[in-house]
């Protein structure tokens, strides 16, 4: 054996990785191979001080890490989170959204024309007719839902003219509200006991109550529906208060006052156009809801009873909860067609003016 | 005694295979300094070793469930980080942090105190140094050897060489190391 082969052995003799002839034949090299001899020894000091290289220590929180980093990721980070799918979902998102709004938009009548009202300046509102002769022939057309129009009518009306009226109703100490409001829009309800306006063009069909307009499926109608649509819910809340458009008397209960002013924010016109919807006047002297089991018993027994106290029935109008019935029952015979009332159902008033006139409005809902 | 100390008991082995959590977090924590080890004295830059120590681990963690067993644990822990340190040396990004290899050297310092241990600080970072010097074929060799311990066989299967490269190779890095650190042999 030469030395360089001995020298290739001697690192795997120092770790006893020979062969037993491998092993022989070195160890005889070596006994007479001093060079070879110092050699092993330099390698086996060499191997010496590797083995007192310090172990290397993982930096704190490793495992932490790496665990961490091992599991599995939720369904939703891998959809959403990776900006890769997320930039284009949401870009995507944003852009579906706007084009849905502006084919809203384009679609709904209703929402350009709402927009159109805000748009001009107060004072040429009350100059500006056409929209209420879109409104009458969308009434016309659609007999359906006649039952909402009036309201929206009279709340445009009062917004129409609400700005040329608040000057001359400001001035005015007495109450003749619909008088003072512009012809031919200033008084939509055909139930007008105070001062009647000379000119109302006031429906046939006696103004609906509050939550008949609000329930009118009001995107069916052209221009209508806009007002109906929008502002009908708080209708729904405000409107008993326009009842009370009568002649002004001192009043103390709390909720006369509030009808009052909502009554005579009507009369004089709002100067805020929601507002003017919201108030808009159901022209009727009592508003009341009645709890009923049998919605057809009720209706029944509701027509027996208006006919007993020689009132006449105006209009009735079936909604997917509630039967709404209007009619006109004699002063006189109020009193017994509110005791007789109680036996149809418990039923409780949400308006009612304080002076009832002759012939008394009453809007029904049974529900 | 840990499960995974216990290097390769069938009942770890089969918690491992089947994906439990605490049983890849105790494979972690067993062989984490180990890991972090080779790819340290490799790479000699402790961030870099961090990456692909925790590279190898989530290898490993994928790849439980094709581990038949064939090699140990650790060998096979081993032959993922070998790889992942050789391919990175190998690659062109790692040419940008060959600069930082310094942090070899400090790692030695790092440990200990200086007026404790000057000496051995000073032979440590001689050995670190002359180990980074080595090639890399050879560098890898001696530190699974003579730092990590393993034996012949296992490098070579660790390496996926045959036994008698390991044996030549790891010859030639000693002798390169016996001329290096000549000044501190006796």
């Amino acid at each position: 054996m030469t030395c360089d082969d001995a020298r290739e052995s001697l690192s795997a003799l120092l770790d006893e990785a020979l062969t037993p002839d491998e092993r022989r034949a070195v160890e005889s090299h070596l006994e007479g191979c001093p060079e070879c001899r110092r050699e092993l020894e330099g390698l086996r000091e060499t191997v010496a001080l590797l083995h007192r290289v310090s172990p290397a220590h993982a930096p704190a929180g490793f495992v932490d890490r790496v665990v961490a980093a091992a599991q599995p990721t939720p369904w939703y980070r891998r959809v959403f989170f990776p900006l890769w799918a997320k930039l284009p979902v949401e870009a995507t998102a944003v852009v579906m959204v706007a084009l849905l709004a502006v084919y809203t938009f384009q679609r709904t009548p209703a929402l350009q024309q709402a927009a159109r009202y805000e748009a001009p300046a107060p004072s040429g509102r009350a100059e500006t007719p056409a929209p209420l002769g879109d409104v009458r022939k969308e009434q016309e057309a659609t007999p359906a839902l006649r039952g909402a129009p009036p309201l929206a009518l009279g709340a445009r009306s009062a917004e129409r003219g609400r700005d040329a009226t608040v000057a001359r109703e400001s001035k005015r100490p007495t109450e003749s509200a619909p008088a003072a409001a512009p012809p031919p829009v200033a008084s939509p309800s055909p139930a007008v006991r105070a001062p009647a306006p000379p000119s109302v063009p006031a429906p046939a069909t006696p103004a609906p109550p509050p939550a008949q307009s609000g329930e009118a499926p009001a995107t069916a109608r052209g221009d209508a529906p806009p007002m109906a649509k929008t502002e009908a819910p708080a209708a729904k809340s405000a409107a008993p208060a326009e009842n009370v458009a009568g002649p002004a008397r001192p009043e103390t209960d709390a909720r006369r006052q509030a009808l009052d002013r909502a009554g005579g924010a009507s009369r004089v016109a709002p100067t805020v156009p929601g507002v003017a919807a919201k108030r808009a006047p159901p022209s009727a002297d009592v508003v009341a809801r009645v709890a009923v089991k049998d919605r057809d018993a009720a209706e029944r027994e509701l027509a027996s009873l208006i006919a007993r106290v020689d009132g006449r029935q105006t209009q009735r109008r079936r909604e997917d909860d509630a039967t709404v019935v209007e009619a006109l029952i004699p002063q006189s015979r109020y009193a017994e067609f509110s005791r007789a009332l109680a036996d149809i159902g418990p039923w409780r008033v949400e308006a009612e003016r304080p002076d009832l006139p002759s012939q008394v409005h009453v809007i029904l809902r049974l529900e | 005694m840990r499960e995974a100390e216990a290097g390769d008991a069938p009942r770890f082995l089969d918690r491992l295979r089947a994906g439990e959590a605490s049983a890849f977090e105790e494979l972690v924590t067993t062989y984490q300094h180990r890991v972090f080890g080779v790819a340290l004295r490799m790479l000699g830059n402790a961030a870099e070793a961090q990456d692909v120590a925790q590279e190898a681990f989530l290898r490993a963690h994928r790849a439980l469930g094709e581990f038949r067993g064939d090699a140990k644990l650790s060998t096979w822990l081993y032959a993922i980080t070998s790889r992942l340190c050789l391919n990175r040396l190998a690659s062109g990004e790692r040419r940008l942090v060959r600069q930082g290899e310094e942090t070899l050297l400090r790692l030695a310092d790092d440990r200990r105190r200086p007026d404790a241990a000057l000496e051995r600080s000073e032979l440590e970072s001689a050995l670190a140094r002359a180990i980074a010097e080595l090639p890399e074929e050879r560098r890898i060799v001696v530190v699974l050897r003579d730092i990590e311990g393993l034996a012949y066989e296992e490098i070579a299967q660790a390496l996926d060489l045959e036994l008698g490269t390991v044996r030549s190779r790891l010859h030639r890095a000693r002798a390169d190391l016996k001329d290096k650190l000549e000044r501190f042999l006796p």
